[in-house]
């Protein structure tokens, strides 16, 4: 269904720009760079990619449809380790990564990998998976699993074009957008936002090459003429920072669209002082696809309202606030290698159980928290019993929690805090332990020492009063 | 290395400090030949240590033409390629 989705659209704006990166592609010469590339999957079923953004990412990401291949979008970040269990899990007859980081890796069984501009198609020797995809799966996305097992998410072709379709509706792209996508591919905020939906509005997606500094950010929107940015937000935190870009750089942009961690009000604030132009803080979820939008220039509070397709329930807890429960037509199928846990979190009315708290107040979506426990560290979830079971396997180490905290920049980190049993275990072996065993999103920003956990009756640790006692008291070393 | 380069360490430790939020803490920065990544830099704190570079010594940091990037890895590399940028441009 996507690649009929996008035939049609390559055939209606043939002669207009789509992609442009290092070079330029119309929708015509994309069509004939992806329908050539196609042959390269003639013998991969899975197609894993692992790659940052760039034109050579749309080609072969279409290309894979296009042979009738299933696309896995790894994190280009992904460790061995894990593209291991995924390969194991999932199966995977081909990597597409940068030629670099394929004569790094180092993975057994693998051929010779086929140059395809400066990325490269790494085949696999295939290994039966433990898991068969659903028989309409057509793309699946990953997100961060417990004990370096990335969970699968399967999605249908109808809930991809559907993803794509309604974003263009609920946000208003047109031909005449040109959307800069700094945020990964694989990531489902670019993913929903960017890269079919351009390709139906018949606009054009742009990337940039190396580090998304404010610098070379602006200079790109104002000499290409973006109209739409897609960013994160440190970035626009960097925006608005002394030294940042002048306003008259920015003078074309109409849309700023921020995801993937919660924008800081006050960044929010200083962006449309300095800019004259609002942050869209987009709320979306991996497993739903995109839910909400802000169509309105002038409303400036909370995350905006509910896209073509997505309809939002608030669960009552206590009167005021609830867990978020979402419907909408992006749904993904279900976990491909974690089998029942999408369908638990799904109810009889086929609402997902987000486990973020929050109201609707005048049809907008507001968030005050969470219900899980997880910790959310640039966009990524992290399971703290994971970090915690690491620590606790450790000699010396009598007790740990791991729970939600802020660096200096206000950037979302994991606190651990570890109870020593000796004196054997310090800072730097906590840390060095973390750092070998878990993925780098999920190693501490901060490690502290307690001589004693505060734990409620029933043994649930009390974080609050923990908080408190390291406000006042600091780490014990 | 004379003065100006010991100078230009000492601050580029103090914006290493500043970009990881105070995750890394100074006497791990004082190994000016650690590699950052494994002390705890993270990627977000990378492009803010970018960013700070950028405008505390107004150079141009541009990666797209730079397949390997392990001239930043270090608080060593970040002076060298300092004082060659600088000296480019100057």
């Amino acid at each position: 269904m996507i690649r009929e989705a996008m035939a049609e659209c390559l055939d209606r704006h043939h002669s207009r720009t789509a992609v442009a990166g290092a070079e330029a592609l119309s929708y015509e010469e994309l069509g004939s760079r992806i329908h050539a590339a196609a042959g390269l999957f003639r013998d991969a079923q899975h197609v894993g990619f692992c790659l940052g953004n760039r034109p050579e990412y749309v080609i072969l990401y279409f290309a894979t449809l296009f042979a009738g291949r299933l696309p896995l979008l790894l994190d280009a970040n992904f460790n061995t380790g894990e593209i291991e269990a995924i390969r194991s899990d999932c199966g995977l007859d081909a990597l597409v990564m940068e030629r670099s980081k394929a004569e790094a890796l180092d993975i057994p069984d693998r051929g010779e990998p086929v140059p395809f501009g400066d990325a490269v198609v790494l085949p696999l020797a295939r290994v039966e998976p433990r898991f068969s995809p659903r028989p309409d799966t057509e793309v699946c996305r990953f997100t961060s699993g417990t004990t370096g097992r990335p969970k699968c998410l399967e999605f249908s072709g109808h809930a991809v074009v559907s993803a794509a379709r309604n974003w263009v509706l609920g946000t208003g792209m047109a031909p005449e957008d040109r959307t800069l996508c700094l945020a990964a591919l694989s990531n489902g905020l670019a993913f929903n936002t960017s890269l079919l939906s351009t390709f139906v509005a018949g606009g054009e997606l742009h990337f940039l090459k190396g580090a998304p500094l404010t610098r070379p950010v602006a200079r790109r929107i104002e000499e290409s003429g973006i109209t739409r940015l897609v960013a994160f937000p440190t970035l626009y935190r960097n925006f608005v920072a002394p030294g940042g870009p002048e306003r008259s750089a920015m003078a074309g942009l109409k849309h700023a669209i921020s995801a993937g961690a919660p924008l800081w009000p006050d960044v929010r604030e200083e962006f449309r002082s300095k800019y004259g132009l609002d942050i869209s803080d987009y709320y979306g979820i991996a497993e739903t696809g995109p839910v909400t939008f802000e169509r309105d220039a002038g409303y400036h509070a909370g995350l905006g309202q509910p896209l073509p397709g997505a309809e939002i329930r608030i669960a009552e807890d206590d009167g005021e606030a609830g867990e978020v429960l979402v419907r909408t037509a992006s749904m993904a199928s279900g976990y491909l290698n974690h089998p029942g846990l999408f369908e638990g979190r799904v109810d009889a009315q086929g609402f997902y159980h987000s486990g973020d708290r929050g109201r609707l107040i005048d049809g907008r979506l507001h968030l005050v928290g969470r219900t899980q426990d997880h910790i959310n560290v640039a966009g990524r979830k992290i399971d703290p019993t994971e970090v915690v079971a690491v620590v606790l396997a450790l000699d010396g180490v009598a007790d740990a929690v791991a729970f939600p905290d802020e660096d200096l920049n206000r950037e979302a980190l994991v606190h651990l805090v570890v109870v020593a049993s000796n004196g054997g275990v310090t800072k730097a072996s906590v840390a060095e332990a973390c750092r070998s065993r878990l993925a780098p999103w999920k190693v501490p920003g901060r490690i502290s020492f307690v001589q004693e956990i505060p734990r409620t009756g029933i043994g649930k640790p009390r974080i609050a009063v923990l908080r408190e006692q390291l406000t006042t008291k600091g780490s014990v070393e | 290395m004379n003065d100006d380069q010991n100078a230009m360490k000492k601050r580029v430790q103090r914006l290493v400090f500043i970009a990881a939020g105070g995750k890394i803490n100074e006497e791990e920065l004082g190994r000016w030949d650690v590699d950052l990544r494994t002390i705890g830099l993270d990627s977000l704190g990378y492009l803010n240590l970018l960013e700070g570079l950028e405008r505390t010594f107004g150079v141009a940091i541009d990666l797209d033409h730079e397949e390997d990037h392990s001239f930043l890895h270090t608080i060593d590399n970040i002076v060298r390629y300092l004082v060659v940028q600088r000296g480019a441009a100057a």
